[in-house]
């Protein structure tokens, strides 16, 4: 066992850092040995956050007559942001308005346990998200970037 | 920051369409100061609808400088659509 996992071993059990980032010190010291890159374990990189919300569609007509229809939308992810937070300005007797209406469609969802830092989470999952579908009429990709 | 230029293209097939670079800066100048006339009712709408206005304010300044870097874009054989912002 070398000295540089000793050490962070002796960290962990110090309380110093957490299990996973033991974890993720000791994954990165093992792939910077097996590229033959410096002694010190490097830190992952952080994961970017996407900036852009990206929809590309590509449509064909069923007849097949003429060219695909082809839709590219790029949206920034602060203008979903900023769009998720409109719904905190709802009144809340328009929300209690709004429940009633989904609760008679049969859709059994609360506006009230909605809260922005649940939004805020929710948005920064969506750089995950990917969306591919591939069929004979149409494709559709949805991605973060 | 909010857009300042915007780029818009028509295209149809029965017209040669347009392209039209939008001085979005010059836009704000001029609706800057009916915006500041109409900041009063604003408040009192907020009042009179529950909502806290500078709450409301700055989701729609949030809204409008997220606005910078939206590209839409639908193209078909017979028409496309182009918005760009800067």
């Amino acid at each position: 066992m070398n000295e540089h996992r000793m050490q962070i071993l002796q960290m962990l059990s110090a309380g110093q850092i957490t299990a996973e980032e033991a974890e993720r010190l000791i994954a990165a010291l093992e792939n910077g040995r097996s590229s033959g890159s410096s002694d010190e374990p490097a830190e992952p990189a952080p994961k970017a956050r996407p900036k852009y919300l990206r929809v590309l569609v590509e449509a064909q007509e069923h007849d097949h007559t003429g060219g695909p229809t082809k839709v590219n939308v790029r949206v920034p992810m602060q203008l979903l942001r900023a769009g998720v937070k409109l719904t905190s300005l709802i009144p809340a007797q328009a929300r209690d308005q709004v429940n009633v209406a989904l609760r008679k469609q049969g859709v059994q969802f609360d506006l009230n346990q909605i809260k922005p830092e649940n939004l805020e989470e929710i948005i920064d999952q969506i750089g995950d998200l990917t969306v591919d579908v591939d069929d004979k009429h149409a494709k559709v990709r949805v991605f973060c970037e | 920051m909010i857009p300042l230029l915007a780029f818009v293209s028509f295209r149809n097939q029965r017209s040669c369409g347009f392209r039209l670079w939008i001085p979005l800066f010059l836009a704000w100048l001029l609706l800057l100061p009916l915006a500041l006339l109409l900041l009063p009712l604003f408040f009192v709408l907020c009042a009179v609808g529950e909502v806290n206005a500078f709450q409301a304010l700055a989701t729609l300044w949030q809204i409008l400088t997220g606005l910078k870097g939206t590209y839409i874009e639908v193209a078909e054989r017979q028409a496309s659509v182009l918005i760009h912002t800067f």
